[in-house]
């Protein structure tokens, strides 16, 4: 069953917003799109800090639409971690602990989870930007949401903080068991994190679904391909170790390596080879479950790879 | 130093102006909040309403104070009922006060509420925190030193009103004589220049301590 079911219409000048969002009770869901596609309207929908002219928000099968956000259970965690700067770190998450129903989780505990300890009794505005992202998600982890929306939480961060904070995202979403929407138009982020996906691209859903099925559609793609960054990538849609792996990095060996620096070196089969405009996929069965290889044709020609031939999969640790 | 009579003005003065302040403040604080909303229904008219008493002529407000809450006006003949007068009382001074200077007193909260960041209020909303409880925790405490640098500028100004005051509450010593009403009083006396002149300096040196404790206040509340 779905824990959260969303219809929302809303015109605001040449701009639409058309979007069916299902959201699984587990798991991650990644809402992603390029700029101006409408995720952070849709989120502000959600959260019922903006209406629409057609909405019906089902959470948990209760209606929330006409609720006021109190009232929604559904929290979010801004841009800009928007903390009160009138308080302290501490007075900021007792904030959100104070108006929690029964069973929010002890300040100190939060704070030891999100590693904010030291910073408890500091001013919010002496906080560097990664720390205001971790004390924004410790105080709406506080306020025991039904359901975090995330609006782009890192998109301050850069490098390996961006990197650590995502981790962040996955160990809070596994230990809470707090089902998750987050916002992103960056595909990297969007591998790492979604278990699920609902792609906008100008106001619709153009993909949605389990991460490893939407994101191998040709809606997909085609929107990775016209996305303004101009990125073109292929995903792996098997998840090792709770990492989505991009195709791109994934290579293929046809004898056992050795001496090699990649970290992860899994024993595989070809099970399947499907040309590309820009390259083959090639499809591989580990242990792991399927991984997704992009090469191009030559080196597939060079490896002799076809269906059912031993291989093994290459992954840099760093990649996962 | 201060006579008697000197120290009677300044107590009077105070206890107006302080009065004025007190009293005007929950409804400076709300007509403050309502009108930095966006916009609402009835808006233009609160902000009118709420301006009125810097168009108007002081000496017509305390004329209009005085038909409304005089002994036979429509709320005066009500309150006179329940043993309450306004008219030439020092508490209708204070009235009067705090009418003349909501103008000002509005505006400066008014300015620390549009001042505030409306994406925090959002934040709070999603926090389960409603709209009371919002204004309670969030507006109010952010907007907490705009709202004591209006008080003090609000205070400073009221201890300078005269044309409504001497209007509704008559210039009577030691009930509802202040500062720039003994003046007025004492230049009416022939050889009353002197006093006037201790009393002008009095009122010069309130005036300068209100203006340097507003500014003060202002730049503690910018630094917050």
């Amino acid at each position: 069953m779905s824990l959260l079911r969303a219809d929302i219409g809303l015109q605001q000048g040449a701009f639409s917003l058309d979007a069916r969002v299902e959201a699984p009770g587990d798991g991650i869901i990644v809402l992603f799109g390029p700029s101006g596609s409408g995720k952070s309207t849709l989120l502000a929908v959600l959260a019922g800090l903006r209406a629409a002219d057609r909405q019906t928000i089902l959470l948990n099968g209760r209606d929330v639409s006409a609720l006021p956000p109190h009232q929604r259970g559904i929290g979010l965690v801004f841009q800009d971690a928007r903390l009160f700067p009138h308080l302290s770190v501490r007075r900021n998450i007792e904030y959100a602990a104070r108006r929690a129903p029964q069973g929010a989780p002890e300040i100190e505990e939060v704070a030891q989870f999100f590693d904010i300890t030291a910073l408890l009794d500091r001013r919010v505005r002496n906080l560097s930007g990664g720390e205001k992202s971790r004390v924004a998600l410790a105080r709406a982890l506080a306020s025991r949401p039904d359901f975090l929306l995330l609006d782009e939480p890192f998109a301050a961060l850069d490098g390996a903080r961006r990197r650590a904070f995502i981790q962040v995202l996955i160990h809070m979403h596994r230990a809470w068991r707090l089902p998750m929407l987050v916002v992103t138009h960056n595909i990297d982020d969007a591998a790492a994190l979604g278990s699920h996906l609902v792609a906008l691209k100008e106001g619709r859903v153009v993909a949605a679904g389990e991460f490893a099925q939407a994101s191998r559609t040709s809606e997909f793609q085609a929107l990775l391909d016209s996305h303004d960054t101009g990125a073109t990538v292929r995903l792996a849609h098997s998840q090792h170790g709770g990492h989505w792996l991009r195709a791109d990095q994934v290579l293929i060996a046809t004898e056992e390596p050795k001496a090699i620096s990649a970290r992860n070196i899994l024993p595989a089969t070809v099970q399947r080879l499907t040309p590309e405009s820009d390259g083959v996929l090639v499809e591989l069965v580990t242990e792991a479950g399927i991984i997704l290889s992009r090469l191009t044709p030559e080196a597939v020609a060079e490896l002799a790879l076809a269906p059912q031939k031993r291989a093994w999969a290459l992954v840099k640790a760093h990649a996962l | 130093m201060l006579s008697g009579e000197e120290l009677q003005i300044l107590t009077t003065s105070f206890w107006v102006a302080a009065n004025a302040v007190l009293w005007s403040l929950p409804f400076a604080i709300a007509a403050a909040f309502a009108l930095s909303r966006p916009r609402f229904p009835g808006k233009l008219a609160l902000d009118a309403i709420t301006h009125l008493p810097i168009i108007l002529p002081p000496v017509l407000v305390g004329f209009v104070l005085l038909m409304l809450l005089g002994r036979r006006g429509p709320v005066g003949a009500l309150l006179a009922g329940a043993g309450i007068q306004f008219a030439f009382t020092a508490k209708g001074a204070a009235l009067a006060t705090a009418v003349m200077i909501f103008p000002v007193f509005v505006r400066s909260i008014r300015l620390s509420f549009e001042a505030t960041d409306r994406g925090l209020f959002e934040a709070a909303s999603v926090l389960r925190a409603g709209p009371w409880d919002r204004f309670l925790s969030v507006a109010l405490p952010l907007a907490g030193p705009g709202i004591l640098a209006g008080m003090v500028m609000a205070f400073a100004t009221a201890l300078g009103e005269f044309g409504a005051v001497i209007t509704f509450a008559a210039n009577i010593p030691g009930k509802t004589q202040t500062l720039p009403l003994a003046i007025y009083a004492v230049l009416q006396q022939p050889g009353g220049e002197a006093e006037a002149g201790r009393l002008a300096m009095l009122s010069f040196l309130l005036a300068l301590l209100g203006l340097a404790a507003a500014a003060l206040l202002q730049r503690w509340a910018v630094r917050e």
